[in-house]
C-alpha cells in the first residue's frame, strides 16, 4: 500500500542536457525515486549517469517538438534545461512553457545578460555567475568578519 | 530619414539581401561572428559590418540595433534566431523583426513568441522544387498569404484549350481570376472579351486548389 502511495506522489521531470549538471541533478532526483527523463544529443555524454541511475535516457535534440513529444512531456511537473548553449536553454524553456504548458520551467543561463527575453515567460534561471559570485562574496565578507574578531 | 535594417548572421544569404536593400535606399547594418565572413561582407559598398555574437546584447548595442526599423535574422540555428529576434523586438524596440527558420514545425511557435515574420527556408525551396519538377508550363509562382494564394504566369502554347477563346467563354473556377495577359513586349489587363492567343503569358491569381483545375483548363495538361 505504501508503494502505491508513494509511487503516486513521485514527479515525472525532464532534464535536458546530460552535461556534469544534468547528470549530476539526475542521479540525485533519481536518488530521491522521482521519474526522470534526460535527454541529449549525444548519446556518449550518458556515460556521466551513475550505474545507479533508474530514469529514461533518449538521444535527440530537445528542441524538436517531436523529441519532447516522444519524453512525454505532457505529462509532466517540471522540465530543467542544463545544456551548454544558452540560447537552447531559453527556447526549449519558452517550448515547454508556452506550448506545453508545463508549470515549472527551470533553465540554466550563462550570460545573465539576456534577462529580459524570458522574465515576462514565468521561467525560472539559474546562473551560475551570479551564484558563484555571491558565493565569493559571502565567503570574504565572513573571513573579513572573523579577522574583524580576531 | 532612410529606414535602418540589421542582418545577423547568414553569409550568402546576407551578402546578396545587403547589396539588393543597400540598392534601394536602406541604411543596413550586418552582424556576423565570422571574421573572414566579416572581411567578404565589408567589399560591400555601403554596407556597415560588425563582427560578433548576435545573441549577444552587447554586440547589438555596438551595432546600433536600437530603434532599427527591421531585424533579419538568418543564423543557421533556430534557437539563436528565436533569442536574436527576441532581444531585438524587446531590449532594442526593433519595429519588425524576420526570422529564418530550419523546421517547419515551429513556425508557429515563432509566430507566437512575437516573431513579426517567420521564414521558413526548408518549406519555401520544396515547394519551389515541387513546383519546379511538376509544372513545367508555370514560368515563375509567387505564394502570397502563407502560400494560400499564388500568382503564376501561365504560357500559352499553340495546342492549348483556350487559344483563340474569349476569357468570358472559359470554364474557370470562381477563386481564379486572370489579372494580366502579356502579349510580346505588350501587357494588358483583360476583360471578358479579350480573346487569348498562343503564345500569350498570362498571369493567374489563384487559390492553392483551384490552381490545377485552371492549369488545366487553359494549358489543357
Amino acid at each position: 500500500m505504501k508503494l502505491f502511495t508513494s509511487k503516486k506522489n513521485r514527479g515525472h521531470i525532464i532534464i535536458i542536457g546530460c552535461g556534469r549538471l544534468g547528470a549530476n541533478l539526475a542521479n540525485t532526483l533519481s536518488d530521491d525515486e522521482k521519474s526522470i527523463v534526460i535527454i541529449d544529443k549525444n548519446k556518449d555524454s550518458f556515460r556521466k549517469l551513475s550505474s545507479s541511475f533508474g530514469g529514461i535516457i533518449l538521444t535527440g535534440d530537445a528542441t524538436e517538438i517531436s523529441v519532447l513529444s516522444e519524453a512525454e512531456i505532457e505529462k509532466t511537473t517540471a522540465v530543467i534545461s542544463v545544456t551548454n548553449n544558452d540560447n537552447t536553454n531559453i527556447m526549449v524553456a519558452q517550448l515547454a512553457k508556452e506550448l506545453f504548458q508545463i508549470g515549472q520551467v527551470v533553465a540554466r543561463l550563462y550570460d545573465p545578460e539576456r534577462e529580459c527575453v524570458y522574465r515576462e515567460f514565468n521561467i525560472d534561471t539559474i546562473c551560475p555567475a551570479v551564484l558563484s559570485t555571491k558565493e565569493i562574496d559571502k565567503l570574504l565578507d565572513a573571513s573579513e568578519e572573523m579577522e574583524g574578531v580576531v | 530619414m532612410k529606414k535602418r535594417v540589421v542582418l545577423i548572421g547568414g553569409f550568402h544569404k546576407t551578402k546578396s539581401l545587403a547589396t539588393s536593400l543597400i540598392k534601394k535606399g536602406y541604411y543596413v547594418t550586418a552582424i556576423n561572428n565570422n571574421m573572414q565572413n566579416c572581411q567578404s561582407l565589408a567589399e560591400i559598398d555601403k554596407l556597415t559590418v560588425f563582427n560578433g555574437d548576435g545573441s549577444k546584447p552587447f554586440i547589438l548595442e555596438d551595432a546600433n540595433a536600437y530603434n532599427a526599423d527591421i531585424a533579419i535574422v538568418l543564423t543557421e540555428r533556430d534557437d539563436d534566431n528565436l533569442v536574436i529576434c527576441q532581444l531585438c523586438k524587446k531590449r532594442f524596440h526593433v519595429k519588425k523583426t524576420v526570422a529564418l527558420i530550419s523546421d517547419p514545425k515551429k513556425t508557429e511557435f515563432f509566430y507566437r513568441m512575437g516573431i513579426d515574420s517567420v521564414v521558413c527556408a526548408i518549406s519555401a525551396i520544396a515547394g519551389i522544387i515541387e513546383q519546379q519538377a511538376f509544372l513545367d508550363e508555370m514560368a515563375t509562382l509567387v505564394p502570397v498569404g502563407e502560400g494560400r494564394i499564388r500568382i503564376a504566369q501561365v504560357p500559352i502554347s499553340q495546342t492549348a484549350p483556350a487559344v483563340n477563346k474569349k476569357l468570358w467563354k472559359l470554364s474557370l473556377p470562381k477563386e481564379v481570376t486572370i489579372g494580366c495577359v502579356l502579349r510580346g513586349d505588350k501587357s494588358m489587363i483583360p476583360r471578358g472579351d479579350t480573346r487569348i492567343l498562343a503564345g500569350d503569358i498570362l498571369v493567374i491569381i489563384s487559390s492553392d486548389e483551384h490552381e490545377m483545375t485552371a492549369l488545366k483548363e487553359l494549358t489543357g495538361r
